[in-house]
């Protein structure tokens, strides 16, 4: 009993998995979650904005964030 | 160590924050601008703000500490701990925030379930707030002690009594201000040391060459993503389940001393703007904290304790008497006090509105509310300062942090998340989730050593207790009643919006 649910709290089930694959799950995070971020609606994004300029979008501050990450990870 | 300029520098530096406290002391009239800076924060400062709160004096001895015995994964905390937590943050769950003119994250819970979760939700909040206080205050006096030999309790009084002052004076106004000012001393003072350091080690390539030649066990220091059976605390499954899913969203979603930032945004696009921000300099940490362990590995192989590494390299690096020693000393000192204000700030807000308001005196004059944050904010500093050596007694500082906050942050963000996104999570769902999700929290930790295969397993512990708080609070929720849609309204992501698209 004790040993299976060690497996579990421990995540063993994913011992198997190598250490590329798993560094592809977080970087199909990042993608993802880029995504939902372009899927957020524009009147959301500029709510209380002075001014409705490109530059005030914050999708694109997002996925500044995002591809900077994504090399980070993507290198180490 | 300090000589001749240095004392120049660091005098300037202590003089200059607490004028610009007592500055900010003409704006402060009511509760509000105490609390929430009159809502009037731009995004900039607000975002320069919670990335110098959320790192400190002891992240540099902490986290190069880490660095020192498990490499780069530590990192983590920093980088993906971060962003796509401030991301969600800043698209879901501060607008919502904000356009509720909360002042507090319990406030939240108390509207969206009840008055109990409300107030344990505030307890738990203070009482880690106190504790971490004491935490922050002896990792930042052992730093003091290592480089220059000061007395401990010498380095917290004067730290203080500094702190105390400005925030006193001025409130998250000043908080949130000297923030801004702590960071550019902290980014600068940090800088100098990784700039010099690398060049004494090679450069990038040296440094990596050198360690990695230092033996098998070194072979993993430059990889962010470590096995499941690494002997690190930062396994990928840790680092996924725990860090990126519960505790970087707990943290940056959940605590107050983060939010509370947010809240006093001028606009709710500064307020969203604030986070991405925040985000994007976060990511300039890591290079900051991180390196000079790495660096330490080189210059100073076989340390026994990894947190006497950051200290060493200061002592050996900078030139004593040119001032460069007084800005990295300045920098210490900013980003302890950057950590500290925050904290006694936050704690103010969440003992006056969520419990002195609520339950001492309902009905009090504006101007009594302001006085009683002020004298929380005294009592409190008392109490971090009295406290401190307490923390002594555990290993690594920073995993002392964070052991404290797997212990609550995984069920609090469990009915966050629940109360935002799921309309039918009820008063009594809420209230069974958090306290059952604690309870979770506290048996993994004292069972630790028999149900975990790793030495310290706070990000598996955060992990679960949040799920259990999930699954408790879903199913307490589906027997029980829940609140009319109407008291719902702003409290749940786009709930009036569904309702008038349906009509």
């Amino acid at each position: 009993m004790l040993k299976a649910i060690r497996y579990v709290l421990n995540f063993e089930w994913l011992a198997g998995l190598s250490i590329g694959a798993a560094k592809n799950v977080f970087l199909i995070l990042f993608v993802l979650i880029g995504i939902l971020v372009l899927l957020v609606p524009n009147d959301y994004i500029y709510q209380g904005a002075k001014k409705r300029k490109w530059w005030f979008n914050l999708k694109l501050w997002a996925l500044g964030d995002l591809a900077f990450i994504f090399i980070t990870y993507y290198i180490f | 160590m300090l000589g001749g300029l240095d004392y120049i520098v660091v005098i300037a530096y202590l003089a200059g924050i607490m004028l610009l406290g007592l500055y900010f002391k003409r704006y402060v009239h009511s509760s509000q601008d105490y609390f929430l800076a009159g809502k009037s924060l731009p995004f900039w400062a607000i975002g320069m703000s919670i990335v110098v709160s959320d790192i400190g004096a002891q992240d540099f001895v902490g986290v190069s500490g880490q660095a020192y015995r498990f490499g780069i994964s530590v990192g983590n905390f920093d980088w993906i701990g971060s962003v796509p937590a401030m991301l969600l943050g800043a698209f879901i769950f501060i607008p919502y925030f904000w356009k509720a003119g909360l002042y507090t994250i319990p406030e939240y819970l108390g509207r969206r379930y009840n008055d109990y979760v409300r107030t344990l939700a505030a307890v738990t909040w203070i009482v880690f707030f106190a504790f971490n206080l004491g935490i922050i205050f002896w990792a930042s006096a052992k730093l003091l002690n290592t480089l220059m030999g000061w007395p401990y309790w010498q380095s917290i009084i004067i730290t203080a009594v500094v702190v105390g002052f400005y925030t006193f004076c001025g409130g998250l106004t000043a908080v949130v201000l000297t923030d801004v000012i702590q960071m550019v001393i902290m980014f600068v003072g940090g800088a100098v040391i990784v700039i010099l350091g690398l060049y004494r080690v090679g450069g990038w390539d040296g440094l990596v060459d050198k360690i990695t030649a230092q033996g098998a066990s070194f072979q993993d220091y430059f990889k962010l993503i470590q096995p499941t059976d690494t002997k690190t605390p930062f396994p990928w499954t840790g680092i996924l389940f725990g860090l990126t899913f519960v505790m970087a969203n707990a943290y940056m979603i959940g605590n107050q001393a983060i939010v509370q930032r947010c809240l006093a945004a001028k606009s709710e696009w500064d307020a969203k703007a604030s986070m991405i921000w925040g985000a994007f300099l976060k990511m300039f940490i890591p290079v900051l904290v991180l390196f000079p362990g790495l660096i330490a590995i080189v210059l100073h192989p076989g340390l026994e304790d990894g947190d006497s590494a950051f200290p060493l390299l200061v002592r050996e690096l900078l030139p004593a008497g040119w001032g460069i020693v007084g800005l990295m000393f300045a920098a210490l000192l900013a980003g302890l006090m950057s950590s500290i204000d925050s904290m006694l700030n936050s704690t103010a807000t969440l003992w006056t509105k969520d419990i002195y308001e609520k339950y001492i005196r309902k009905d009090a004059s504006d101007r009594h509310y302001l006085v009683v944050g002020r004298i929380a904010t005294i009592v409190l500093l008392i109490f971090g300062v009295m406290t401190s050596p307490v923390s002594q007694y555990f290993e690594g500082i920073y995993v002392a942090i964070q052991t404290f906050l797997s212990f609550f942050q995984g069920p609090v963000f469990s009915i966050l998340m629940l109360g935002i996104f799921w309309r039918r999570a009820t008063q009594w769902g809420g209230l069974f989730g958090l306290v059952g999700g604690i309870t979770v929290s506290f048996l993994l930790y004292v069972f630790k050593g028999y149900l975990f295969t790793i030495e310290d397993p706070f990000l598996y512990v955060s992990w679960w207790s949040f799920l259990a708080g999930l699954v408790i609070a879903t199913v307490v929720s589906l027997f029980t009643q829940p609140h009319p849609e109407e008291r719902l309204y702003g409290l749940v992501y786009r709930l009036a919006e569904r309702r008038q698209n349906v009509a």
